[in-house]
């Protein structure tokens, strides 16, 4: 056997400034200067570029802390470590939406597909106009886009990494005509080992766990793994610290018994826990925004699924997914990409039961799973509900439709490359063997019920704004009418955005800690 | 694992697997294992979902006594045709509590019945030869890239705020 050079990261093994459950044998209390809740896209992205100016940070995070090494292919239990409730999270509306947040040091860059876009222009402009946000477009974001993409390197893939389905779907673009464009994402040679939702088994997605997780911890900060905060203490208006507790192994379920507590006094605190989790904790910490809009504008970028069968051999889990983006109607609101999904996911969201079932997944290998991203008109709402955060969604009539015509566009381009049958996400809706079916299913009346609609992207649930009335936090992620008090995650959207918002909270969070060494002296 | 089966939660989702799994989950003797399976997947959802699955697979169970079809039968006891028909009344059910809690009994066990390495066997789906073999080649091919990268990560860049770049401009 060929022996692998070993990598300098130490991606098999815990750094040694990170704590976890089986280090924290007692009560913790701890002092910073700042304090950061969550280690995801914003958080970690926020640690590193303040612990590398030289402020004392301290990162917390409820998930466990994985190497490399421990990312493998077996679905079911990597779904159980890496993701919140094992995935299975719902928001309640018609049709409920299932979503997915991650949990664990890197936070959903772990899990996520590595698309590394920047915000839309028309996006930034739109914030500068509706929230009244400075400094958000070009070229002022110029520079934190820039800074962003060159931490985590975001490139084109290496064609040999591009699989037969990637293949199959840019055949069909280009059959019909259709803008169809090489996906960006972040990738160090990444090797198309098609796992990138069960974690990169390879280290080449530069998610925040082998990128800002290890500059942070190179620049002194440190990191609380394992321990999930209860609440923001506050002091009148300032927030002075977070209280919480070490928690079990998630991937066991909850074992009732509460760990050691853990407290960490700073002088900026940060909430970085994503888009669910952070209305719910700043609610539990007794954080009323003046605006009322706490938990507010849920977005989520509804996503449906089709699944394509071809003659030839697809193996789509061999070569990267989504290496291409159709972009023909991104002025709609749809994105368009390849995804495989493993066996038992394309089951459990299939219709299909018994042996219709059995005859779909005997097919796997000649399957194209095709998915569809749409940018939504209604907003949801996170309510907290004894201290857990609850999902309310309700799909708009307009995004219904858009998704309807989404999947009949999808099914032509599939078809233009050659798929023999199509199986929709809407229930009661034959598998789709030509065109014309294709075309009856703009006149075809399908209820939002039968729609079978997930999502990765949660935003906008403490969205900025410079109007106090109207928003949680000010440009910068600062809640309003609270000192010391920061945001910086997906929470922070006015709107949705159209593309993969990784890139976006990144480049926020970049800003943020550029506007937060601007005025240290406020965080004396 | 901290969620078992109640033994007549266990009942009912074996009595579904013929229902819901294809044929040669039943051939490949794969019943028990699916429901094992389902009890993982339960012991990390929601508590709230956790109990919802409870109570609603147990309403499922005893409710199918009233059916006349069923004989004053329970779901778990229904011969294979009453059971399915049983189920495809609750997947069609009046009221959207009954559907999605066919819906979600559904995916969990279609689910567990492809996480069965028997089941991916047959599809000839072997993921982990994959991974490994480009895993090789990615570092084979482009180690001296992959170790400049990982240099860079710890490189320092440091962020000048704005006000240090006024003054310098
Ligand atoms: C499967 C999947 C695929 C995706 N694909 C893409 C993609 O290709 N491109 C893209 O741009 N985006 C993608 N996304 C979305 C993107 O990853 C997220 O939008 C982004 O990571 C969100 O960043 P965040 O900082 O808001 O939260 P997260 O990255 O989710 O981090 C939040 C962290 O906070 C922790 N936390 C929460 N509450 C607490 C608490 N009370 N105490 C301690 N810790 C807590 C969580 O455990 C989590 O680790 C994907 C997401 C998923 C799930
Ligand atoms: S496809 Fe690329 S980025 Fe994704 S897991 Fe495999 S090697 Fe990592």
């Amino acid at each position: 056997m060929v022996a692998l050079p070993r990598t300098a990261l130490h991606q098999d093994r815990v750094p040694d400034n990170v704590s976890t459950r089986s280090t924290l044998h007692g009560d913790t209390v701890l002092d910073a200067d700042v304090v950061i809740i969550g280690s995801g896209a914003g958080g970690a992205t926020l640690a590193a570029e303040l612990a590398e100016a030289g402020l004392d940070v301290v990162m917390i995070e409820e998930g466990r802390y994985y190497t490399t090494r421990d990312f493998t292919a077996e679905a079911s239990a990597m779904t159980r470590q890496l993701y919140r409730d094992g995935g299975a999270s719902i928001a309640i509306g018609d049709p409920p939406v299932m979503f997915q947040e991650g949990r664990a040091v890197g936070g959903s860059t772990v899990i996520n597909g590595g698309m590394s876009w920047r915000t839309p222009e028309r996006i930034l402009e739109r914030w500068r106009r509706e929230a009244g946000l400075e400094h958000i477009e070009m070229p002022d974001m110029d520079e934190f886009f820039a800074r962003v993409e060159r931490r985590i390197n975001v490139r084109h893939q290496d064609p040999e990494t591009i699989g037969v389905d990637n293949a199959l779907l840019k055949r069909g673009a280009d059959a019909k005509g259709w803008k169809v464009i090489p996906n960006l994402r972040n990738q160090v040679h990444c090797a198309g080992s098609n796992n990138c939702a069960f974690g990169c088994p390879t280290g080449a997605k530069q998610s925040a766990l082998v990128s800002y997780i290890p500059r942070a911890l190179h620049f002194g900060a440190r990191l609380l793994s394992d321990v999930k905060i209860d609440k923001i203490l506050m002091h009148g208006k300032r927030a002075i610290g977070v209280q919480g507790h070490v928690v079990g192994d998630p991937a066991t379920g909850p074992s009732g018994a509460r760990g050691h507590r853990v407290v960490v006094r700073a002088k900026l605190v940060v909430s970085a826990c994503g888009a669910i989790q952070t209305p719910a904790l700043l609610a539990r910490s007794g954080v009323r925004s003046p605006s009322g809009r706490l938990g507010h504008n849920l977005s989520l970028h509804p996503n449906v699924k089709l699944t394509a069968v071809f003659d030839e051999p697809v193996r789509g889990w061999e070569g990267v997914h989504q290496a291409y983006q159709v972009r023909e109607f991104e002025g709609e609101g749809l994105l368009f990409a390849a995804v495989n999904i493993p066996p038992s996911i394309v089951a459990m969201t299939s219709h299909q039961r018994g042996a219709a079932l059995g005859r779909l997944m005997a097919e796997y290998d000649r399957t194209v799973i095709a998915g569809m991203l749409c940018e939504d008109s209604a907003t949801g709402r996170v309510r907290t509900i004894s201290g857990r955060p609850q999902a309310f969604y309700q799909l708009a009539q307009l995004d219904a439709e858009k998704l309807i015509r989404g999947v009949a566009l999808l099914s032509e381009l599939l078809f233009a490359a050659g798929a023999r049958s199509i199986v929709t996400p809407f229930a009661g809706v034959p598998a789709l063997r030509s065109h014309d079916d294709t075309r009856a299913l703009y006149t075809r009346t399908i209820k939002r019920s039968a729609m079978e609609v997930v999502t990765v992207h949660m935003m906008g649930t403490a969205a900025m704004g410079t109007d106090r009335t109207r928003s949680v936090t000010d440009g910068y992620g600062l809640v309003h009418d609270a000192d010391r008090l920061m945001v910086c995650d997906a929470s922070l959207f006015p709107t949705p955005i159209g593309v993969n918002p990784m890139e976006t909270i990144m480049a926020l969070a970049t800003r943020a800690a550029a506007h937060v060494l601007d005025n240290l002296p406020r965080y004396q | 694992m901290s969620y078992q089966h109640p033994p007549q939660v266990r009942r009912v989702l074996e009595s579904l697997v013929p229902v819901v799994c294809p044929p040669e989950a039943m051939e490949l003797g794969l019943g028990a294992d699916i429901v094992d399976h389902v009890a993982l997947t339960m012991s990390v959802v929601p508590p709230l979902f956790r109990r919802g699955l409870v109570l609603g697979l147990t309403t499922y169970d005893v409710s199918a006594v009233l059916w006349w079809p069923g004989r004053g039968r329970r779901a778990h006891r229904l011969p294979l045709a009453l059971a399915e028909r049983w189920f495809a009344r609750w997947e069609h059910g009046p009221t959207p509590i009954e559907s999605e809690l066919a819906k979600a009994v559904g995916q969990l066990l279609k689910f567990g019945c492809y996480e069965q390495p028997a089941m991916l066997e047959r599809l000839g789906y072997r993921p982990q030869q994959w991974i490994d073999q480009v895993k090789r080649r990615r570092l084979t091919v482009y180690g001296d890239d992959v170790r400049r990268a990982e240099a860079a990560i710890l490189a320092p860049d440091p962020l000048r705020p704005r006000s240090q770049k006024k003054e310098r401009a």
